[in-house]
């Protein structure tokens, strides 16, 4: 140490032993200063605290992360995947249709029907997790206490679910049996509720659509793509009168007729119709051909000699790295006779997509070599990516372009508008899952509900969540927060006065010392840590005082507010971090208020003073 | 006092002018010196401006004017106090008080909230030596103070004060030791008692001494030499005083 501030480190004991002098002084001021300190921090440990058992709470009970969409609407798969990567997901997973979720459960000893509520769920459910139940597995299920009570049943028993739906005028339902492996806390929901896998509760809601579930051995329809056409051309030994033509375009859901040129014709069939045939084109701007169209169109011209032939514009089928525009024709031999050409083995339109293997044929051109032997195999480029599956080569045709069945060519125009996809082991096209009609969304923490509330506000989904409920408690911490603030800067101002006042008047008595100091050798700059070291050492006593008064009037508080509080809650608490902030600040201010009485200090002129008595 | 000696307080042409109101004090210092081992005494009477020379050489007030202020603690170089207040190199200033002078005032200055031990060790501990204990107690013995170590200055007698305050002075071994009416506050037996102890702990120390009093019997036949002053009034409101050695001044 250098013999400049040599002295200065005589100043710290020296001010400590004039404290102790005037002991009595020096203990009215820690009380003073205790006496503001100590009620600043039970009300800041009171602001934490409750915030803190509040907060809690509501963090405890998944209920308060939820966010519901209150509208019905498809969400695509994609969509899905998308907001699960946003920050502040918890947990995501797609519903089904409020209606198609309502289930009769049977429970197994009474013959009694109860109607529950089917929800899917996953794993990571936060509502199954956080109430005292695993998620389900296949064939297992957890319900909510509400259905437990209805249906008398405990964790371990067996429940069956029936679902049923019309179809075709007639009932049908099906059963499953499934094992109860959990019943829910109450506070799960009070209504009846039973949540299962996501993949069961599709298959239901499919079922109730009238689709069969295979695996499971439920009967129903396959999700067939239909077929769909840009028009059709319709030929007849006779032409219309103007008045039936137009008839045609009433009620068949076409909107145009139009006479049709041969030439047209041979580059959509391959062919010309025989001399003397009236050609018209029948097409739905802006619209699809389905096979009700063609159908309503027979209808009207049932007794006359005709074949409506429909058409899709475009399709290009890839074969061995060849784009091919093949000729879509399916034609009855009394068609093939009429029209002159030779029909196709697999006949006529049938409108009819469930013939399995029959869509997938070819007629390969007889002028050109042949592909292969037996099969081809062909890639498609559909709307949701390339369609790749093989075609039977059944033969060869005099026509200049591969043959295929016209239902083939309309299930691939379908394609470029729907997601279908092809399933290899079954042979045939299947219309892909469209999208979900809900969902179950629980953010990670009630912090992260308004922002995503806000988001998915922002996409046009309409939510509900208890954003009010975490608002109320936001709102009570920043007017709690503000209250706290404002008496602190009151009580700041008290201390701080106190502590002006007192070291100023404590330099002012001990002017003679003080000038006997700088006598003695000390430097102006030195005299005026004098008063400064004497701040934080009261500052400091205050600071273990104000705790020790803080620390016995929690705990008093505390054990009054027990009984409404759960065990490890507490009304008055302080952070850890909050503890050094607070000392910190406290002698920050200490040392700030007796800098008046250290510059009074250095004014002093030891000539003037010393003589005092 | 040979010519050789090199004079541990050299003051040249000092001058300070005090003004009170309307008022005028001047002191005129022409020539002031104090060889090492001195005993210097000032002798005057109340306002003449001894306690001012006192505090002009306690280096705590800063004269108005000065053709020469040197002092020489010896063991290093001498110290131009004129260049210092010049510069206001305060720091400076009060290292020389610390390192080389002592102080007594006329009521002791002993520092209220530290024992009798700890207002002796002060100066030791801000020169940067402590006082060893030896010192401490053979000190304290010469001076008739040894049992009042561990009191307070409050409950001590004024002479004893007064004796504690000499010891303070002393215990950090300066060259310089400065006394304002060491003993105006007690009667004139005790006053020759603590005047002579302070004489003979000095000369044992080699430590000069100035001493302020207003008794010249009670220093003359201690002093090596004698300051004096001169007063006059010149004109309506200012009063010159002149101070000179006791030889010159006397007729």
């Amino acid at each position: 140490m250098n013999a400049r501030s040599r002295p200065l480190r005589q100043i710290p004991a020296l001010a400590a032993s004039h404290l102790c002098h005037e002991w009595i002084l020096t203990l009215c001021l820690v009380v003073a200063l205790a006496a503001v300190i100590s009620p600043l921090l039970v009300l800041l440990g009171l602001k934490y605290g409750t915030i803190q058992t509040l907060r809690e709470r509501l963090v405890e009970d998944p209920v308060f992360r939820e966010i519901r969409p209150t509208q019905t609407r498809e969400f695509v798969p994609r969509w899905f995947d998308e907001v699960s990567a946003w920050a502040g997901v918890g947990f995501l997973t797609p519903t089904i249709l409020p209606l198609s979720s309502v289930v009769q459960v049977v429970a197994r000893e009474e013959g009694k029907n109860e109607l529950f509520d089917l929800v899917p769920t996953a794993p990571g459910d936060p509502l199954l997790l956080e109430n005292g139940a695993p998620v389900p597995a296949e064939g297992e299920v957890v319900i909510t206490s509400e259905a437990a009570r209805r249906c008398r049943l405990e964790a371990g028993g067996a429940i069956t679910v029936r679902i049923s739906r019309s179809r075709g005028g007639r009932s049908e339902q099906v059963e499953v049996a499934l094992k109860v492996i959990a019943v829910l806390d109450p506070r799960a929901g009070a209504l009846p509720r039973v949540y299962a896998p996501l993949s069961f509760v599709l298959d239901v809601e499919a079922y109730k659509e009238g689709y069969g579930a295979p695996a499971r051995g439920w009967a129903g329809q396959t999700p067939d793509p239909y077929a769909s056409f840009d028009g059709a051309v319709l030929l007849l030994a006779k032409p219309l009168f103007p008045i039936a033509r137009t008839g045609l375009i009433i009620n068949t859901g076409f909107g145009r007729i139009a006479e049709v040129s041969g030439e047209k014709i041979q580059e959509l069939f391959g062919f010309l119709p025989p001399p003397g045939f009236a050609a018209y084109d029948l097409t739905a701007p802006g619209g699809s051909v389905t096979a009700s169209n063609l159908q309503a169109v027979d209808q009207k011209l049932r007794g006359q000699e005709k074949v409506l032939l429909p058409y899709a514009q475009g399709i290009e089928l890839m074969i061995e790295g060849e784009a091919l525009p093949p000729i879509g024709l399916s034609l009855d031999g009394e068609q093939g006779t009429l029209l002159r050409v030779e029909p196709p083995p697999w006949g006529g339109n049938r409108g009819n997509l469930s013939k399995n293997g029959v869509l997938l044929q070819m007629l390969w051109p007889s002028a050109k070599p042949p592909a292969k032997e037996d099969a081809v195999a062909v890639s498609f480029a559909g709307m949701d990516g390339a369609l790749a599956f093989n075609l039977h080569l059944t033969g060869s045709t005099s026509l200049p372009r591969p043959v295929v069945p016209v239902e083939l060519l309309g299930v691939l125009r379908t394609a470029t508008q729907r997601k279908v996809f092809f399933d290899k082991e079954m042979e045939r096209f299947q219309m892909a899952r469209g999208g979900f009609r809900g969902f179950r969304l629980y953010a990670r923490s009630i912090d992260d509900v308004p922002p995503l509330y806000g988001k998915l506000k922002a996409q046009g989904v309409e939510v509900t969540a208890e954003v009010a409920a975490i608002e109320r408690i936001r709102t009570l911490d920043r007017g709690l927060s503000r209250l706290f603030w404002l008496i602190s800067l009151l009580s700041l101002f008290g201390g701080t006065s106190v502590l002006v006042s007192s070291l100023y008047a404590a330099v002012e008595r001990r002017r003679r010392d003080l000038g006997v100091l700088r006598l003695l050798g000390f430097a102006r700059w030195h005299v005026f840590f004098f008063p400064v070291a004497q701040g934080l050492i009261i500052a400091a006593l205050g600071l273990v005082a104000g705790f020790g008064g803080y620390g016995v009037l929690a705990l008093a508080i505390n054990r009054a507010f027990s009984s409404q509080l759960a065990p490890g809650e507490a009304f008055c608490f302080l952070p850890a971090s909050s503890i050094p902030l607070f000392s910190l600040a406290t002698i920050l201010l200490a040392a700030l208020a007796s800098l008046v009485a250290a510059w009074r200090a250095t004014c002093i002129d030891p000539a003037e003073v010393i003589r005092e008595q | 006092m040979t010519a050789t000696v090199t004079p541990m307080v050299s003051v040249e042409g000092l001058v300070k002018v005090r003004s009170q109101s309307e008022s005028v004090f001047e002191l005129h210092v022409p020539r002031f010196t104090v060889l090492p081992g001195q005993m210097v005494a000032v002798v005057g009477e109340s306002g003449c401006g001894k306690s001012t020379l006192l505090d002009i050489l306690a280096l705590v007030m800063v004269p108005t004017r000065v053709a020469l202020f040197r002092i020489d603690p010896g063991g290093g170089p001498a110290w131009d106090v004129a260049a210092l207040w010049e510069r206001e190199d305060e720091g400076a200033l009060a290292r020389l008080r610390r390192d080389s002078f002592g102080y007594v005032l006329q009521t002791g200055g002993l520092l209220p909230f530290l024992s009798v031990r700890g207002n002796i060790c002060l100066s030791g501990r801000l020169k940067g030596a402590e006082i060893s204990a030896g010192r401490l107690d053979a000190l304290s013995r010469r001076l008739g103070i040894e049992g009042c170590l561990e009191r307070m200055p409050l409950s001590l007698s004024i002479g004893q004060r007064q004796r504690v305050a000499i010891l303070r002075a002393l215990a950090h071994r300066p060259r310089l030791l400065l006394a304002d009416e060491p003993t105006a506050a007690v009667d004139k037996t005790r006053a020759r008692t603590i005047m002579e102890d302070m004489r003979h702990l000095a000369v044992d120390e080699g430590v000069a001494v100035v001493v302020v009093t207003h008794d010249l019997d009670l220093v003359m036949d201690r002093a090596d030499l004698a300051y004096t002053f001169e007063t006059e009034q010149i004109g309506g409101q200012t009063t010159r005083s002149v101070c000179r050695p006791l030889a010159e001044a006397s007729p």
